[in-house]
């Protein structure tokens, strides 16, 4: 039940918060093309990129807030780190915010709550996220005997440690040999990335959160992977339109820095039904309909936007191409996670002022092809909004026309904790190109909830 | 920091070397007045002698710790300004005999000595802290301990070559005096020229620690001997082997020097004859000797004046007489990111600087961060850099191709093609998307900067800033000033440049600035000489070995690339077309697939990384050239490079007054060209000549080869008046 919250949460400030301009850099799906890009490199060219788009004077900036969910064990505080590979000064302070897939959407809305409330005037926000480089995490008796061998300061020590080692390493691989790759082991090593996509109050994979929409909403296998087909699609037309390439920055990667990449890694031309249809579904082998085409990929990449008082803004002399209308976070059972928008609209809208029919382009982020057309019932339901949001009519429909008219994560991926800025940052850019007044950003929240994000075109 | 005013520069020596004396300990404080350093001068070295007396008449003393007050220095060294004013024999064993009973003095006090390091010790000053009985340092990146004579055309004097081998060893200590080199205190602490190395912010405090520690143990002199640590060291010092590493040392000289420079083969003889010898007078006679053989030569002079024009540059501001304080630079963007421009932005991002590049395509951008990334990463492997300096200067370094981030730059540097026209109409593109007051900066090699100027809107804000290739090795800068270049803007480009690690030299716009105008006569006069005899090899080599330059002309012409040669040579000829003459193998060059170093085939062949090869015999075909009919003497081929050289500095210093003194000719054209510095210089070798020989032997060639040998009016009146560069 949302109702509630519905009540609470205006502001009284009369302060405005504008987004001047963002910068992503291409997105790739993990183990590709970025897969050896830190997480920093990532976010700092996308932040260095961003300076000097808005030739930002970097005195000005009072916080770097970046959003990150898989901490590389080196850059702790990634935002940090991001911010000073950046060039900015060492006087400005920086913070790192986790919301799961919202990582990214929370440091927006983190950067909009310090400039409304009068604490800040510019904020730098974004994500990055590389999820090829999230580790593995070896077992407790086997780090023991790592442990063991690394401390032995005696020959008789170091090979008692090493030959323990051995034979353990033996009856590893044969284990991880003779297990199937999801089933749990004594002797694995168990993937970060996998339990991070678990959830750990209800023990679902997202994936399997997904089969739940999918049986409970009726989508069938067909109507997913047209969907997923679709969105390939569009990603593929915007990229050749040239649209994309005005939010994305090149990234120079390699050992040398010779490598240039300037598109996404991810939307397929030839993308088809026929080819989609031979895939197994992943996440429940006998009964499921969610593959992983017509799920959104593992994806690495990072997106920046710069966060401004609106008075300041102008003062700059920028021509800002967003003003922030509200937000809003909203939780739900875990296993239905995917419906996190259908419970977060309606509170934003409400905290912005409007209602669903004034929004006229939306970015609903596609972690499944199944959970985005769930919510699109969803979101057209009296009946749900009656049971489930504690409302009295449906929040509004969804178009299809409006709905991620550029692609989504389908095709275009899903770094975890960069994902929130790039929702915003296509969508602000493309309601400029549309001329629509308003815009909404959501998305769901692996851990149950959803994420929205109102905006309003000011150029 | 107190600033001292000149009435204190007068202060007494009695404030500039005292003694305190607290709980037993004898604080030998050094704060030179009116100096930013302290050094051995002669008033300071008797003020010495006092202090020392007071030192044995003090029975309360039981150790002495010397320290300095002066802000990253400890001791700078002797006073070079009285080195460089002896002229007699006698004066210099003076000034050597008085510095070596000093320290002997202090090695033979009945107490031991400590010598608390925090900044430069070096030359004079690590001298006098190897007769100390302790050394101790700070790990402040200021510290650097070691022995540069060399690098002055002297040896260490102050018994140096005799104390430093005993506490380091034969290895470390060649190493450090042949080249004359400082090392910083990690360094010097493991090779135990240093006891102990201390962290700057509780110096102070571990230094009275250290003393007391030394109190407590009965305040015994000590006298530090190296003794080897592993086999390799041991091998190095035994009986056998030492001859051996004498003769590896030597040929390591004369390898680098090629026999140029005496100063470092006469510290090698004093070690060998002194390593061991457990005669200290007769050791320190030894090494006495060997400084009255090199400190009068014309090399150490040269090189000592040498020293001197680099102190002026560092001072100087770039618009002589005039004091322009000017803020340092922190954003420098590249218009061009191939070989210079890539270059230029790489030694930028290098100090400090954050740089944007912008060229025409994402590649252009790579082959950029390609070429910076090589050049540290070089470093990285050599563990000169570690990963995380490494990260930080190529994250200074981004690049575009809008005009994205220019609104930040304070200086734009550009580096395109070289083409006036496409030049012009970038300039006023660029200058829309710039600040008020930033400068734009051409890198041209060739063109006018006054011409160049007119595409900007206020051409006070345009100058010329002539890098030289590669960028990050070649230490000058032409800091060229157009017409309506402005003060403040000269000021800031001469600053930026000694920022960025470079000797900048302002000079006026003219064909060729001033660098170019001298080597192309020399290159052009090449290519008559190939005519004659066409051993290109032996004519190098008579430039390299006999004269000392870098290159001889031919290997000079592949790197800096044949089509370009051939393109600037034209230019050249239009511009001075009155004596200028040029042979006609330019347009048959120009005819050849030859372009030098860069498609690795030129007068010599080049392997993919750039690394010669050979000379390729190859190219006389392609020009045309049968064998040669005559042998070019190295006399006449000197002659005829270098004297056409002068000819042409004497009509750019007096004519077209490019630079206004011969110092600035000279450090142009040691800093550009590589010209032989223990010459000091083109006109300083001129000097050396005199007037007189090269008219006449200009006039020879005149007759002889064409018009282009003319003296000019200037030379010649001075040969007539018997005059010289130089004063």
């Amino acid at each position: 039940m949302i109702a509630p919250y519905l009540k609470k949460g205006n502001y009284m400030s009369t302060r405005e918060v504008v987004i001047v301009e963002g910068v992503r850099t291409p997105f790739a799906k993990s183990g590709t093309k970025l897969k050896d890009v830190h997480a920093t490199v990532l976010g700092k060219t996308a932040l260095t990129e961003l300076i000097n788009k808005t030739n930002l004077n970097k005195n000005l900036v009072d916080e770097v807030i970046i959003g990150n969910t898989g901490t590389p064990s080196d850059a702790a505080n990634i935002s940090r780190v991001v911010a000073l590979n950046s060039g900015l000064p060492q006087s400005i302070s920086a913070a790192t915010v986790h919301r799961n897939c919202a990582s990214a959407l929370e440091s927006i809305s983190s950067g909009y709550e310090k400039i409304m409330s009068g604490t800040m005037n510019c904020v730098l926000a974004g994500g990055t996220e590389n999820m090829s480089q999230t580790p593995l995490i070896w077992n407790k008796e086997h780090l023991r005997r790592l442990e063991k061998l690394a401390r032995a300061r005696t020959p008789i020590a170091k090979i008692k440690g090493l030959l323990s080692l051995l034979s353990a390493n033996i009856s590893q691989v044969k284990e991880i040999a003779t297990t199937r790759p999801d089933q749990p082991s004594k002797m694995k090593p168990r993937m970060a990335l996998l339990e991070g996509l678990t959830d750990p109050f209800v023990g679902l994979n997202m994936g399997e959160t997904a089969e739940i929409l999918a049986k409970e909403f009726g989508l069938s296998r067909e109507e997913q992977d047209a969907f997923a087909v679709n969105s390939h699609k569009k990603a593929v037309a915007a990229a050749e339109s040239g649209k994309l390439s005005e939010e994305i920055t090149p990234l120079y990667i390699g050992k040398d820095h010779s490598t240039v990449i300037s598109e996404d890694y991810g939307p397929r031309k030839d993308q088809s039904l026929e080819k989609l249809a031979k895939l197994k579904p992943y996440f429940d082998r006998k009964f499921g309909t969610v593959t992983a085409g017509n799920a959104c990929p593992i994806t690495d990449g990072a997106a920046m936007v710069l966060l401004m008082e609106k008075e300041q803004a102008l003062a700059e002399g920028y021509k800002p191409i967003a003003k922030i209308r509200g937000y809003a976070f909203a939780g739900l059972e875990p296993e239905r996670m995917g419906l996190g928008p259908v419970y977060s609209t309606p509170i934003a809208l409400k905290r912005a002022g409007v209602s669903m029919k004034d929004i006229g382009l939306i970015e609903l982020n596609e972690a499944f092809s199944a959970q985005v057309m769930a919510c699109q019932k969803a979101f057209a339901s009296d009946k749900f909004a009656q049971e489930k949001l504690g409302l009295s009519h449906a929040v509004g429909e969804i178009r299809d026309e409006i709905l991620n008219v550029n692609g989504g994560a389908v095709a275009i991926g899903h770094p975890v904790g960069a994902t929130g800025t790039r929702l915003v940052l296509t969508l602000i850019k493309e309601m400029q190109r549309r001329d629509v007044e308003l815009g909404l950003a959501t998305l769901c929240i692996g851990g149950g909830q959803g994420g929205a994000m109102v905006l309003e075109r000011v150029n | 920091m107190t600033t001292q005013t000149a009435n204190e520069k007068v202060g007494s020596m009695k404030d500039s070397v005292f003694l305190k004396v607290k709980d037993q300990i004898g604080w030998l404080m050094l704060d030179l007045q009116g100096e930013k350093v302290n050094k051995f001068s002669s008033p300071v070295v008797l003020r010495f002698q006092e202090v020392l007396e007071e030192i044995k008449n003090n029975s309360e003393i039981k150790v002495v710790v010397v320290v300095s007050s002066k802000k990253n220095i400890f001791i700078a060294g002797a006073d070079i300004n009285e080195i460089k004013n002896i002229t007699e024999e006698s004066e210099f064993l003076k000034a050597v005999t008085v510095g070596q009973e000093l320290m002997n003095s202090f090695e033979d006090l009945k107490v031991p000595v400590i010598a608390a390091i925090d900044g430069a010790c070096v030359g004079g000053g690590c001298e006098f802290a190897l007769a100390c009985d302790y050394r101790i340092a700070t790990d402040d990146r200021s510290t650097k301990i070691g022995l540069p004579e060399v690098q002055l055309g002297i040896i260490p004097g102050f018994g140096g070559c005799v104390r430093l081998p005993r506490v380091v060893g034969l290895q470390e200590s060649l190493g450090i005096i042949l080249a004359g080199k400082t090392v910083p205190a990690k360094k010097a602490l493991k090779i135990g020229l240093i006891d102990s190395m201390i962290p700057k912010a509780v110096f102070t405090k571990e230094v009275e620690k250290f003393a007391k520690d030394i109190l407590k143990k009965g305040a015994k002199k000590r006298r530090k001997v190296f003794k080897p640590k592993n086999m390799a060291q041991k091998l190095t010092e035994s009986f056998l082997l030492k001859s051996k590493v004498f003769k590896m040392a030597k040929a390591g000289v004369l390898k680098q020097s090629k026999g140029h420079y005496p100063a470092p083969l006469e510290a090698l003889q004093v070690v060998k004859d002194t390593y061991k010898s457990s005669n200290r007078e007769k050791s320190l006679k030894r090494e006495a000797d060997g400084f009255l053989k090199v400190a009068p030569g014309a090399e150490s002079k040269n090189l000592i004046n040498l020293f001197f024009m680099m102190e002026d540059v560092k001072k100087a501001t770039g618009v002589p007489g005039k004091h322009i304080e000017v803020e340092p630079i922190d954003h420098v963007s590249v218009l061009g990111a191939g070989t210079m421009g890539g270059g230029i932005a790489q030694l930028a991002a290098d100090k400090g600087v954050h740089v944007r590049m912008k060229d025409i395509s994402v590649g252009a951008i790579a082959i950029g961060l390609k070429a910076a990334h090589q050049i540290w990463d070089k470093k990285v492997k050599r563990r000169r850099m570690n990963k995380f300096e490494y990260t930080q200067k190529m994250d200074r370094l981004s690049g575009g191709l809008d005009f994205a981030g220019f609104k930040n730059t304070d200086v734009v540097i550009e580096a395109i093609v070289e083409d006036m026209n496409i030049k012009k109409s970038v300039i006023s593109e660029t200058v829309k998307h710039l600040k008020d007051d930033a400068i734009v900066a051409t890198n041209t090699s060739s063109l006018s900067v006054t011409e160049m100027a007119k595409a900007h809107p206020n051409p006070k804000q345009f100058v010329g800033m002539h890098f030289f290739n590669p960028v990050h090795k070649m230490p000058l800068v032409e800091v060229i000033r157009g017409a309506d270049t402005s003060d403040e803007v000269v000021a800031k480009i001469f600053k930026l440049s000694k920022d960025m690690g470079k000797t900048p030299v302002v000079v006026k716009d003219g064909p060729g600035f001033l660098v170019n105008r001298l080597l192309l006569p020399w290159l052009a006069e090449a290519l008559f000489m190939l005519e004659q005899d066409t051993d290109v090899v032996k004519l190098d080599r008579m430039y390299t070995h006999t004269f000392g330059m870098p290159m001889g002309p031919y290997r000079l012409m592949d790197e800096v690339g044949l089509d370009v040669c051939v393109k600037v040579l034209k230019i050249f000829k239009e511009a001075f077309s009155d004596r200028i003459e040029t042979s006609d193998l330019v347009s048959k060059l120009s005819d050849t697939d030859r372009l030098g170093k860069k498609n690795q085939k030129g007068f010599y062949t080049y392997d993919s990384k750039g690394k010669e090869l050979s000379f390729d015999d190859g190219v006389l075909k392609d020009l045309g050239l049968g064998k040669s009919n005559e042998s070019l003497s190295t006399e006449e081929t000197i002659q005829r490079g270098i004297y056409t050289m002068i000819n042409e500095a004497s009509r750019a210093l007096y004519e077209d007054k490019i630079v206004e003194t011969p110092e600035e000719v000279d450090l142009a054209m040691i800093m550009g060209t590589g010209f032989p510095p223990f010459r000091g210089g083109l006109l300083k070798y001129a000097d050396s000549i005199g007037a007189k020989d090269i008219v006449a032997q200009l006039e020879v060639f005149e007759s002889k080869y064409g018009k282009r040998f003319k003296p000019s009016d200037s030379l010649v009146s001075m040969a007539n008046g018997s005059k010289t560069f130089y004063n």
